[in-house]
């Protein structure tokens, strides 16, 4: 592997390595623990630390593939968090004094654009996509191997 | 002589048995499972302004009731959505036990923006 690349590889992982820790700080501060939908960010975290030191102690391609699918998986949790965001929030319209008496008659796109845009419920819509970027920057990482075998 | 001791006797054996059963009842009221429905419930005499002065709330403990219980205590409070608001109680604990107020409760409540008389009704259903 070219100098280039690796100093790119191993500052692709230093950057997911960062997103993991503030993204861990982030869900301990918000005690993210209380039921089994709570416990999926952390998961997805430690499959992005595993994830990282593969990359990090090995490029074979069997390496390779294994960290691909493992960011894939971490990708599809943190949409999984979006969603489930997003529904808690509209669980919540109801208990808005603002819509307390108007929520049910309230058209369901409008509702939903409410929770998306946190209008109502406490939980922050788009936050699950920091494990879905950290997810890409380790994608990106495996890339620049491939990069460097091809070219 | 013999019938005068006949009648004592009765009228004093009739004035113990109207005694132990007026005993019976009054201990009955003073039970204390008269008055508490279990380990996590009890009741609060004194009129609570939170739920517009009526006269007994059942409170319920937020850390150890159960999530119907603890609805059940937010509906006859007068709170709106009971169950959705004990799933809120129950995923929140533990709450400090010096704490009669719940202050951490209140401010977990109020990031779902609703109202602080909604608040009230809620925290006056519970004990820590």
């Amino acid at each position: 592997m070219s100098a280039g690349f690796l100093t790119l590889r191993r500052g692709l992982i230093g950057v997911s390595a960062l997103g993991v820790l503030g993204t861990a700080f982030e869900l301990a501060t918000e005690q993210h623990w209380k039921n089994w939908e709570q416990l999926v960010p952390w998961a997805a975290l430690a499959v992005l630390v595993v994830a990282g030191v593969l990359l990090a102690l090995s490029d074979s391609p069997k390496t390779v593939r294994v960290v691909r699918a493992l960011a894939l998986a971490v990708l599809v949790a943190a949409v999984f968090g979006v969603y489930a965001h997003v529904a808690a929030n509209y669980d919540a319209g109801p208990l808005d004094q603002g819509y307390a008496t108007t929520w049910e008659t309230l058209p369901g796109a409008l509702r939903w654009w409410y929770a998306l845009t946190k209008s109502v419920g406490p939980a922050p819509s788009l936050a699950p996509g920091a494990l879905a970027q950290t997810a890409l920057v380790l994608l990106f990482a495996s890339l620049a191997r491939d990069r460097e075998r091809t070219g | 002589m013999k019938a005068v001791k006949t009648k004592l006797v009765v009228t004093a054996l009739a004035a113990c048995l109207s005694l132990a059963a007026c005993g019976g009842s009054s201990s009955a009221q003073d039970s204390p499972s008269a008055t508490a429905t279990g380990g996590s419930a009890s009741q609060a005499s004194s009129p609570d302004p939170a739920t517009g002065g009526s006269s007994q709330v059942t409170k319920v403990s937020a850390n150890t009731a159960s999530e119907a219980e603890i609805a059940g205590a937010l509906g006859a409070a007068g709170v709106p959505n009971p169950e959705r608001w004990a799933r809120e109680v129950v995923e929140y604990r533990p709450y400090a036990a010096d704490d009669p107020d719940l202050t951490s409760l209140r401010q977990n409540l109020a990031k779902y923006n609703p109202g602080e008389e909604t608040v009230n009704k809620i925290v006056s259903a519970l004990t820590p």
